[in-house]
């Protein structure tokens, strides 16, 4: 019995089978080269001038007055990215063969600033300023650990060896330091003030979502601190990240990282995350035998708490975050509980404390996606608690940040502008060995920046901001960006831009002051402010069936005044003056990357860079600056990533040292450095939970010989930790797994 | 009796209908399974997922069709293991019915209907107990 009415049952569903069958007869699916289709907004109203990217490539498109759009496609498997000015950009696989249908939802309190989760490196072609954004897929490639490290995949950011105590990272850009940089979370102004030297390392790597890294003058939207670029890095936000993301690294030095971020939607409107990190590195790894700690120890834990409201007409997000740091390096038998100032060994010790409310709040007109209030704002306290050798650091920082955005069009799309007014007060409080320095700043600024964009073959971007400054008076900062499409492989970018910041001698120059070195501070240091002009030409050339996409760019950065950190005049004083003279800096960059197949692609880079400011009554070459660099990077995977393996080998060029001629002979170094090659690798395997990791940084395990001069006598007249050009460590093995749920 | 041979007879060429049995090739086996997939999308998750499968090789989804072909190694899985995941990315695997719950995750686009496909039927069996 049963089986006749499994038979039944069979028979009517293979009847409904066949039919079925004969019904997909007439669907036929063919991998097209053009798509077409129509992007349009919540309500289905067309959306005119969208931009529709081929992703990882320069291939791009807008829409027409009706919407549409027709996009010749580079590759088979091209993926899109779909995006406008306030809306939420979509990314998506192009290989649809009707006409896409594609709906853009309002984004609101972003107002334009592009988030964008999809894999590797790209540049919007639309975008008027030269800018990359890191993705999350990027900044995996390399796994350790916080913000300067990620940028160990990429071209334009320069990693820098600081000192042989501290053990901090930091990073260079147009061959200057990246105090000259600004470097935003979120747009709120970040890595600067006193935690210019440590900040990059208080962001946690698994917390970022994506990094834009824009070269040359910025936007004046976020300010007058753009010297030579702009960083802003996106956090894992509430509403789209992993319900669950555990992350564990452990290295062969004994360093472990644990990370775990949560987010989910508390209803409809609410979103929460929470994002935490701790780190622990408790062993004395000496391997040039100094006597020094190549690494100092650390612990470190960092908590994030946001939240994010999506109302119809309103959208906000406030975060709150806590971040407790401890270093303790210099002489091995020094512990994170030991008194530098009376200790036997020369200890270096470095406490933080920081804690920041921050948030936007963004004012919508549903039917009118262009146009905008934000509110972005911050309110942060910083505590460092420290000292190396006999003499301590105290620094206190209180800082109050807030930025009011208009953001409009003047008649239709083709004008868009953005006006507002900021507010920023710096409260600082520094005693070094007996010296205090102690000032406040109040910074109220306005600016205006226009947009001329008539359709996607050219941009003009014209901005201009004025701050009225309580201690250095009247700030003027005019910017001016173009962007020029020649052809559909071809876009030549070029922008002008004055920039300001305020010195903080001490912060700055910490890694020097790890040394016998008595700190001679010549004059009151005035505001360092430059000029910024350059451009980039990016093309791709057909070779075989893929593109060869080639990006040169050229920038040069004047400093008007600069604050003269002069460790040439004599070896035992750091001289610190305002510049006499002329400052400025060359920069050149060429880039090349290639698509091999569907698995392996490659990206090299050479730059070159002409450093040079009036030290000791003398233009000469800025030193721990390399003239020459070169850059390559390969990566293979499989499909779907179930295996990846990636491999980065820089070549540094010879750098100039400080003049150290006037030491003993058995204490001089030389008066410049070898070039030299860093390789990093990494292998992972993907699961569908996540993946595993294994990888070395400093494969080749070079190391600088002898980074310390006289280790022996660390109290001595002749000791110096800050002649460092090279990683102080060799070889680093480190392993980790990342587990995701997603929602 | 005879009607009940018949029967059995039909059943075995309608499961035979249904559900190909794997054959060997030169990577392994390789079976050939009728989904509910619709769309670009769908091709996707079944893709990715099966390349994290235990023993799979190779997995190909013809949109025309609507059917996987899966090359797996037979020691490590078999074509009714490689099923019943397929079932619980929320597709159904030629006779057997797809996991509600990981169906009602997909995104919309894989849903019944949506890119104006028919709407697939109902399969025969229910996954019983072995989940």
């Amino acid at each position: 019995m049963y089986s006749v009415i499994f038979f039944y049952t069979t028979t009517i569903i293979m009847i409904k089978y066949i039919f079925l069958m004969i019904l997909f007869i007439g669907i036929h699916f063919a991998k097209g080269q053009t798509v077409r289709g129509m992007v349009a907004d919540e309500r289905h109203e067309p959306l005119i001038g969208a931009t529709v990217l081929e992703l990882g490539t320069m291939n791009g498109q807008t829409t027409d007055v009706n919407g549409q759009f027709q996009l010749k496609l580079a590759s088979k498997s091209a993926r899109l990215i779909i995006s406008y000015v306030g809306f939420t950009p979509d990314t998506l696989d192009a290989n649809f063969t009707g006409p896409m249908h594609i709906m853009l939802k309002s984004a609101s309190s972003e107002l334009d600033e592009v988030v964008v989760t999809s894999s590797s490196t790209f540049m919007d072609d639309l975008e008027s300023k030269h800018v990359e954004v890191i993705t999350e897929a990027e900044l995996t490639k390399a796994a350790c650990c916080n913000l300067s490290e990620s940028f160990e995949t990429n071209a334009s950011v320069d990693v820098s060896f600081t000192d042989a105590v501290s053990g901090a990272k930091t990073i260079r850009m147009l061959g200057l330091d990246g105090r000259y940089v600004q470097i935003n979370r979120e747009n709120v102004p970040n890595v600067r003030g006193l935690s210019g030297r440590y900040g990059l390392s208080w962001v946690p790597g698994t917390w970022v979502q994506s990094i834009d890294v824009g070269k040359g003058a910025g936007s004046v939207v976020n300010g007058y601190e753009s010297m030579t670029g702009q960083i802003n890095v996106e956090l894992k936000k509430p509403e789209t990240s992993e319900k669950l993301y555990l992350n564990g690294y452990v290295n062969s030095f004994g360093r472990l990282e644990f990370n775990a971020n949560h987010a989910r939607a508390i209803n409809d409107q609410w979103s929460t995350a929470l994002l935490l990190h701790t780190n622990y590195f408790n062993n004395e790894v000496d391997n040039n035998e100094d006597g020094f700690m190549d690494i100092p120890k650390g612990r470190q834990l960092n908590v994030m708490n946001r939240f994010k409201y999506q109302g119809d007409k309103l959208v906000s997000q406030i975060g709150l975050t806590f971040m407790r740091d401890e270093k303790a390096g210099g002489q091995t038998g020094f512990g994170f509980k030991d008194d530098f100032q009376t200790a036997p060994q020369y200890g270096f010790l470095s406490n933080t404390t920081r804690v920041e409310v921050f948030g936007k709040t963004g004012l919508l007109f549903p039917h009118k996606p262009y146009k905008g209030w934000g509110f972005i704002y911050s309110a942060s306290y910083l505590d460092i608690d420290g000292g190396f050798g006999r003499d301590n650091y105290l620094g206190r920082e209180k800082t109050l940040y807030g930025n009011v955005i208009f953001q409009n069009i003047i008649g239709n799309s083709f004008h868009q502008y953005k006006t507002g007014m900021s507010m920023l007060i710096d409260d600082f409080d520094e005693v070094y060995a007996d010296s205090i320095f102690n000032r406040q700043e109040v910074v109220p600024g306005l600016y205006y920046e226009y947009t001329y964009s008539p359709g996607d073959r050219f941009t003009l971007l014209v901005g201009a901001r004025t701050d009225f400054h309580n201690l250095y008076g009247t700030y003027f900062t005019p910017r001016l960006h173009t962007r020029f499409k020649f052809s559909e492989n071809t876009t030549l970018r070029a922008a002008i831009g004055k920039g300001y910041r305020t010195p903080n001698t001490i912060v700055e120059n910490s890694n020097i002051l790890v040394s016998s070195r008595q700190l001679v501070i010549e004059e009151n240091p005035e505001p360092e402010v430059s000029w910024n002009m350059g451009g980039s030409l990016v093309t791709a050339i057909n070779i075989g069936s893929k593109k060869l996409n080639l990006i040169a760019d050229y920038f040069y950065t004047t400093f008007e005044n600069q604050l003269i950190y002069d460790m040439d005049q004599s070896s035992e004083q750091l001289r610190v003056y305002n510049l006499r003279g002329d400052s400025y800096a060359h920069s050149f960059q060429l880039e090349g990357n290639y698509q091999f197949s569907d698995r392996l692609s490659a990206k090299a880079a050479y730059k070159f860079y002409d450093v040079r400011a009036t030290i000791n009554e003398e233009l000469r070459e800025v030193p721990f600056n390399a003239r020459d660099r070169f850059f390559l990077n390969t990566s293979y995977s499989t499909p779907f990533d179930k295996w990846e393996a990636d491999a980065t080998i820089q070549w540094f060029g010879s750098k100039r040292l400080p003049d150290t001629s006037d030491k003993p002979a058995e204490f001089q170094t030389r008066s410049s450095s070898p070039d030299f090659l860093l390789v990093n690798a990494q292998v992972s395997r993907g699961f569908r939970w996540g993946n595993i990791y294994l990888g070395s940084e400093n494969l080749l395990g070079f190391t600088q010989e002898k980074p310390i001069i006289d280790s022996e006598n660390p109290f001595g007249d002749n000791f110096d930790a800050s002649i460092v050009w090279a990683p102080v460590v060799g070889r680093m093995v480190y392993a980790g797994f990342r587990y995701k749920i997603k929602r | 009796m005879k009607k009940i041979i018949t029967t059995f007879a039909l059943l075995i060429t309608i499961q035979a209908f249904c559900q190909k049995e794997p054959v060997q090739v030169k990577e392994g086996f390789k079976v050939e399974i009728k989904t509910s997939a619709i769309c670009e999308m769908c091709q996707f998750t079944l893709e990715k997922d099966m390349a994290f499968e235990k023993g799979v090789k190779e997995a190909t989804l013809n949109l025309e069709d609507k059917v996987l072909s899966v090359i797996y190694n037979p020691k490590k899985t078999d074509a009714q293991t490689i099923r019943e995941r397929i079932t619980m990315i929320g597709y159904h695997a030629d006779t057997l019915a797809r996991d509600d719950e990981a169906y009602k995750k997909l995104p919309m686009c894989c849903k019944d209907g949506s890119h104006g496909t028919p709407i697939p039927q109902v399969p025969l069996k229910k996954q019983g107990g072995n989940q």
